[in-house]
C-alpha cells in the first residue's frame, strides 16, 4: 500500500468518526492529509514508522494547522515553527492525521472542557472518553489511527487509555522533547503516547525519545530501542501497593486488576505487598504545584503578540483583562485563580512549600520501593470505568480525584503506562505499571508479554 | 482557611484575569472548595526547608552562546492580533499601582 493510499482511507475513516459525533478532532483535511503522503511517497525507502497515520493532541504545534488547545484564547493561531517530536514522526515516515480535541489547556480529566465540544466516548456516547488527551484516546479507540501522541502533566494520557481501551504510555520526565509542546505545568508535562498495542506504542515512543538541545530538561540518553516481548516473566518482581487497592475499589476495576495479576504470577513473576504510604497525597500535591505552574506559564497569553484579542477601550491592563476573561474557559480559568491564590504573599509556604515537600516524601516512597527489590508496581489506573458527562463537572475536586491513581508517577517523574486489561460492565479497564526512571525498555516488554495472555473484550467478573 | 469574595476578586486583579461580578459566588465557592481539599496537606507537618523536588537533569545543560536562525515558518506579523513597523501594538500604558 502507499501512502497515499493509506491517506485516503484514514480520511475515509475521519469523516466517518466526525459522521457519528465523535467531536474528537479540530483540524483535518484530506488535502493536507494527501500532502503528508506525498511526502512520505517521496522519502527514501525504510523509516521506522512508515505510513503510520498518528494523531496529535492539539497543544503541540504544527506549522500547517492552527494550534488552539482546545481554547477560544488561541482560536486561529498557527505556529511558525513545528514540535520536535511532530518533526521527528514526520522523519521517520508516519503522516499528520490530525489535530486531536482536549480539555482546554489539556485541564481536565474528562475532555469535557474543550470550547470546541466535549468528546463522546466511542463505545458509549453519553460518557466520556477520560482527559485530557480525550480525542487522540478515542481516535484510536475508534479505530481511526493507530497511535496518537498525548501530554500528561497528571496523568493525561494513562487516565483516558484506561477508559477508552487503549495502551497509553507516558515516559520518563526528560525522556522526550516538549519542544512545541504548550507549556501547562512545566515540571510535569510530558509528551505521551496512546497505541492500540504495547508494540505499537513503543515503536512510536522509540521514535520522539532522546536528547533535543532545544529543550534543556531532556536527559542525555540514547533512544529506546523497542525489545521483544519475554515468553516467561521469571525474575521479575511486580510490587502491588496496598494504598492503591481500597476496600471500596470499584468491583469491576477490582476483578480486572485480579485477573492481570494472575496472570503476572502464573507467567513466572513474584509479586510482592509494597506501601507507598504519601500516595494519598498525591491530587492535593497536584493541585497547588500544578494550578502554580500554569497561573505563571498561561500569563502569556495576554492578547498582544498571538492568539485572539478582546478590543476594549482603556490602556493595556484592560486588554490583558478582558482577552483573558473572555478567552479562557471556566476549568482554566479556576485554575489559574488557585495557582495566583497559592503562590500569593502570605500563602505561599502554607500551600506551595507544603506542596513541594509533599512531593519530594511521595518520589521518596517510590524510590524505596524500588530499592527493596521491586521491579515495577501494577494498580489499576483508574479508580472506576469511564463515568458518564456531566456527572463529575458540578465538583471540581470530584473530577480531581479521577487521576488519583495516575499523578503521583506525574509528580516522581517516573515512566508509566496504562494496558487494557478486561472490561467492567462493556467498558474498558485498565491496569497500570511503573517503572523505575528510564526502565521504560522493562516495563514495555513486561506490559507486552502480559498483553499476550489479557482479553480486554472478555467481562471482568466481580 | 476560607476565601471570601474579596480575596477572589482580588486573586483575578493580580492575575489579570476579568470576573464578572455575577460569576463571583459560584468561584468563591469553587475555590473554597479546591482550597479546603489540598489544605489536608498540612497533615504532614510544616514543610520546613523542603528542597522541590523536580525530576530531568540535575544540571542546566549550557550550549554555545551563539545566534542560530529560529527557522520559522511565517514572521511574528503574521501571528499578532495587531503589529506595525516592526512592533508589537497595544493600547498605551495606564497606571500600573493600584490606586
Amino acid at each position: 500500500m502507499s501512502a497515499r493510499e493509506v491517506a485516503r482511507e484514514v480520511g475515509a475513516r475521519l469523516a466517518e468518526a466526525d459522521r457519528r459525533g465523535l467531536n474528537a478532532t479540530l483540524a483535518w483535511s484530506q488535502a493536507a492529509l494527501d500532502a503528508e503522503a506525498a511526502r512520505v511517497d517521496a522519502m527514501p525507502a525504510g523509516g521506522a514508522l512508515r505510513e503510520m497515520p498518528v494523531a496529535l493532541k492539539d497543544n503541540m504545534v504544527t506549522t500547517e494547522q492552527p494550534t488552539t488547545c482546545g481554547s477560544r484564547i488561541l482560536e486561529g493561531y498557527v505556529s511558525p515553527f513545528n514540535a520536535t517530536a511532530v518533526e521527528r514522526l514526520r522523519a521517520a515516515g508516519a503522516l499528520v492525521a490530525c489535530k486531536a480535541n482536549l480539555d482546554e489547556f489539556a485541564m481536565g480529566s474528562s475532555t469535557e472542557h474543550s470550547a470546541f465540544g466535549r468528546v463522546r466516548h466511542p463505545l458509549d456516547p453519553e460518557r466520556v472518553p477520560g482527559g485530557s488527551s480525550g480525542g487522540s484516546a478515542a481516535l484510536v479507540a475508534a479505530g481511526v489511527v493507530p497511535a496518537a501522541l498525548g501530554s500528561e502533566t497528571g496523568g493525561s494520557v494513562r487516565q483516558p487509555a484506561s477508559f477508552c481501551g487503549v495502551v497509553g504510555v507516558k515516559p520518563s520526565y526528560g525522556r522526550v522533547s516538549r519542544y512545541g509542546l504548550v507549556a501547562f505545568g512545566s515540571s510535569l508535562d510530558c509528551i505521551s503516547v496512546f497505541g492500540r498495542t504495547v508494540a505499537e506504542a513503543a515503536r512510536v515512543l522509540a521514535v520522539i525519545s532522546g536528547p533535543d538541545p532545544r529543550d534543556a530538561t531532556t536527559i542525555d540518553r540514547p533512544a529506546l530501542e523497542p525489545e521483544p516481548a519475554p515468553q516467561s516473566l521469571d525474575g521479575v518482581t511486580v510490587g502491588l501497593p496496598r494504598e492503591y487497592f481500597p476496600p471500596d475499589l470499584h468491583p469491576g476495576v477490582k476483578a480486572a486488576c485480579d485477573l492481570a495479576i494472575a496472570r503476572m504470577r502464573e507467567l513466572g513473576a513474584r509479586l510482592v505487598e509494597v506501601s507507598l504510604p504519601h500516595s494519598k497525597y498525591a491530587v492535593p500535591t497536584y493541585y497547588i504545584i500544578a494550578p502554580a505552574e500554569a497561573a505563571a506559564n498561561l500569563a502569556r497569553y495576554d492578547g498582544a503578540r498571538y492568539g485572539a484579542r478582546k478590543t476594549v477601550d482603556g490602556d493595556v491592563r484592560a486588554l490583558y483583562r478582558a482577552t483573558r476573561g473572555r478567552g479562557f474557559g471556566p476549568e482554566v480559568r479556576r485554575r489559574i485563580l488557585v495557582g495566583t491564590y497559592v503562590l500569593s504573599a502570605g500563602y505561599s509556604e502554607a500551600y506551595y512549600g507544603r506542596a513541594q515537600a509533599a512531593r519530594s516524601r511521595i518520589a521518596e516512597d517510590f524510590s524505596g520501593a524500588f530499592a527493596s527489590g521491586v521491579d515495577l508496581l501494577f494498580t489499576p489506573t483508574a479508580p472506576t470505568p469511564a463515568f458518564k458527562a456531566g456527572e463529575k463537572t458540578g465538583d471540581p475536586v470530584a473530577m480531581y480525584l479521577a487521576d488519583i491513581f495516575v499523578c503521583p508517577a506525574n509528580l516522581a517523574g517516573l515512566p508509566a503506562l496504562s494496558l487494557p486489561l478486561a472490561r467492567s460492565e462493556g467498558l474498558p479497564v485498565g491496569g497500570q505499571l511503573i517503572a523505575p526512571p528510564f526502565e521504560e525498555g522493562r516495563m514495555l516488554s513486561v506490559a507486552a508479554a502480559l498483553e499476550r495472555h489479557l482479553d480486554p473484550s472478555a467481562e471482568a467478573r466481580p | 482557611m476560607s476565601v471570601t469574595a474579596k480575596v477572589v476578586a482580588h486573586v483575578a486583579d493580580l492575575a489579570e484575569l476579568a470576573v464578572e461580578p455575577n460569576d463571583l459566588p459560584s468561584l468563591t465557592e469553587q475555590m473554597n472548595r479546591i482550597v479546603g481539599f489540598v489544605e489536608q496537606l498540612a497533615e504532614l507537618g510544616e514543610p520546613g526547608k523542603a528542597t522541590s523536588y523536580v525530576a530531568g537533569p540535575q544540571a542546566t545543560p549550557l550550549r554555545p552562546d551563539e545566534v542560530r536562525p529560529a527557522g520559522l515558518a511565517r514572521p511574528p506579523s503574521a501571528i499578532a492580533p495587531e503589529f506595525v513597523d516592526g512592533f508589537f501594538v497595544v493600547p498605551r500604558l495606564g497606571g500600573m499601582e493600584e490606586p
